[in-house]
């Protein structure tokens, strides 16, 4: 699972390096540069392909005790449900803080690759900065999905409700309302692009409200179901 | 004896379905205690109920003197388990998945996985995935992985589910070593009765998740009644000669020609040539005794697939 979520850490460097390799052929004066082409990646991640990825899985990490049955075993040694559910936090963090870095280290290779301009450890470490946000940004955003997998214990439920916030992302993205929207606000906070209409707090608000009030469903819901 | 297991009016509902009823469960120190019940009785929910996997709907449960909703933790590192068909990260070898369990539970005896291989046989799987492991291996990987903390009290649901008869035996054997050998308290659930009686000091009876009796085997044998059986061609005229010929009004008519006579167990003979003169042929007759099955059987009925 590991190795295959390696590959869709690679994909939206992969799918801006070859769109900006088609803009240098269609528009060979213009210049292309690092920062820009960092801002692209981090774009695709954070609002199309970051949040399907790391709801697999968070799914798959969640699920996994009941999928082989080693839930009970856990419970009897005992390690107590609190205790599982944020090791099983713990592990998805770095797990996504990973494929963060993958996702980065790839885009700098691309971009030199692309023969890009500008590049300076200032953008780098800037843009990594921006990376490492929106990943933490979106790893508290995993709340919500595993509370769908405590809940319904299966794929498909979680895939078709990160869909479903992508797709608000997609079309809330540009107007003011992404800056309340949870999951988009994450692009909005790691760019800075915030909107007059509502202040920045409100964005911050907005991820860790639904984040924490998830996480706390969670561990209620957890604590008091009987193991089947 | 002191008690390990003490449960007072253990309930569970579910909605308005009562899957346990107010169970009066006892299990003393070192015995081997056989839960039996039909499929559906309340084994498995009792024993979710025992280790904390199930929260009451009301009563309590006291394990080795100690209530257990206030002591669980503590508890629990007393106990290994294994309730219905164990789950083990399949990825992974055997031993791969007890050194999970073991640095889990903070066991530093270096020998202690190799020991729990050795007491199940399967220490010389090395390689074996257990995703690759029949039905009885994974179910001797479980006894494993309850024995690995040299538990006091060892809970086993239905144990031998899926073992064909040469794993029932060994499973049997080992249990018996078990509570022989390391002094464990054991509780086995199961609906196969002839396994239990092999082995169990004490049963407890469950239907409709009710707690009909317990009782010592001991016990158990002495009310079992001995009677004749007689394998015959028709048991309607048969029964109809011992009643009206022989005036014998204490048997029992079972499947299959069987009929059991109650009394007169050494005129055996009398009662064949009764049956044979009235025309009943008889197959076969012999002096027996009712097993557990027909303790079972009469006590909580049949006439349904369970």
């Amino acid at each position: 699972m590991f190795f295959i979520s390696l590959l869709g850490a690679v994909a939206a460097p992969f799918i801006t390096f070859v769109s900006t390799l088609v803009k240098q052929h269609k528009f060979s004066d213009q210049t292309f540069l690092f920062k820009a082409f960092f801002t692209d990646v981090n774009f695709y991640i954070l609002m199309l392909i970051g949040v399907p990825i790391y709801g697999v899985i968070t799914t798959y990490l969640f699920n996994r005790e009941y999928a082989e049955r080693t839930l009970k075993n856990l419970l009897t040694i005992p390690v107590s449900k609190v205790n599982l559910v944020f090791s099983k936090l713990l592990l998805l963090l770095l797990w996504i803080l990973t494929l963060t870095l993958v996702s980065f280290l790839t885009a700098t290779i691309f971009g030199f690759i692309a023969n890009l301009d500008d590049f300076s450890i200032a953008v780098w470490l800037r843009s990594l900065k921006e990376f490492i946000t929106g990943g933490l940004l979106l790893f508290s955003l995993s709340t919500p999905i595993i509370l769908v997998t405590l809940l319904i214990r299966n794929y498909v439920a979680s895939i078709i409700v990160t869909i479903m916030i992508t797709m608000v992302n997609v079309m809330i993205y540009g107007s003011e309302y992404s800056a309340l929207y949870p999951w988009s606000a994450v692009e909005v906070i790691t760019t800075g692009h915030f909107f007059k209409q509502y202040a920045a707090f409100l964005s911050y608000m907005s991820i860790f409200a639904t984040s924490i009030l998830c996480l706390i469903l969670a561990l209620f819901y957890f604590q008091r179901k009987d193991v089947q | 004896m002191s008690t390990i297991i003490q449960t007072t009016n253990l309930t569970k509902k579910y909605g308005e379905q009562v899957s346990v009823h107010r169970l009066n469960m006892t299990v003393k120190k070192g015995e081997i205690y056989g839960f039996l019940g039909r499929n559906g009785a309340g084994k498995t929910t009792t024993i979710k109920m025992l280790l904390g996997l199930t929260k009451p709907t009301e009563g309590e449960i006291e394990l080795f003197g100690e209530t257990l909703l206030r002591n669980k933790k503590r508890l629990l590192t007393r106990i290994g388990a294994i309730v219905e068909t164990p789950g083990f990260y399949e990825n992974l070898t055997a031993r791969e998945n007890l050194l999970i369990n073991a640095r889990i539970i903070g066991i530093h005896k270096k020998r202690a996985v190799e020991e729990a291989l050795e007491t199940v046989g399967l220490e010389k799987e090395t390689k074996k995935l257990v995703g690759k492991y029949s039905l009885g291996m994974k179910q001797r990987l479980g006894i494993a992985r309850a024995l690995l903390h040299e538990p006091e009290l060892l809970i086993l649901d239905e144990p031998t589910n899926g073992l064909d008869p040469i794993g029932i035996k060994e499973m049997r054997k080992l249990i018996i070593s078990l509570a022989q050998e390391r002094n464990i308290t054991i509780l086995i659930s199961s609906h196969i009765l002839f396994e239990v009686e092999q082995l169990a000091h004490r049963i407890g009876i469950i239907h409709k998740g009710e707690l009909l009796e317990e009782l010592d085997m001991d016990k158990l044998h002495t009310l079992n009644k001995k009677h004749i059986e007689f394998l015959v061609s028709d048991e309607s005229k048969a029964a109809y000669i011992l009643e009206e010929k022989l005036g014998i009004s204490r048997y029992q008519v079972h499947e299959d020609g069987i009929i059991r006579v109650y009394s007169h167990l050494y005129e055996q003979h009398l009662i064949n040539k009764e049956l044979v003169l009235g025309n009943v042929d008889v197959f076969q007759m012999k002096l027996s005794e009712d097993h557990l099955e027909d303790y079972f059987i009469n006590l909580v009925g049949g006439g349904t697939i369970g």
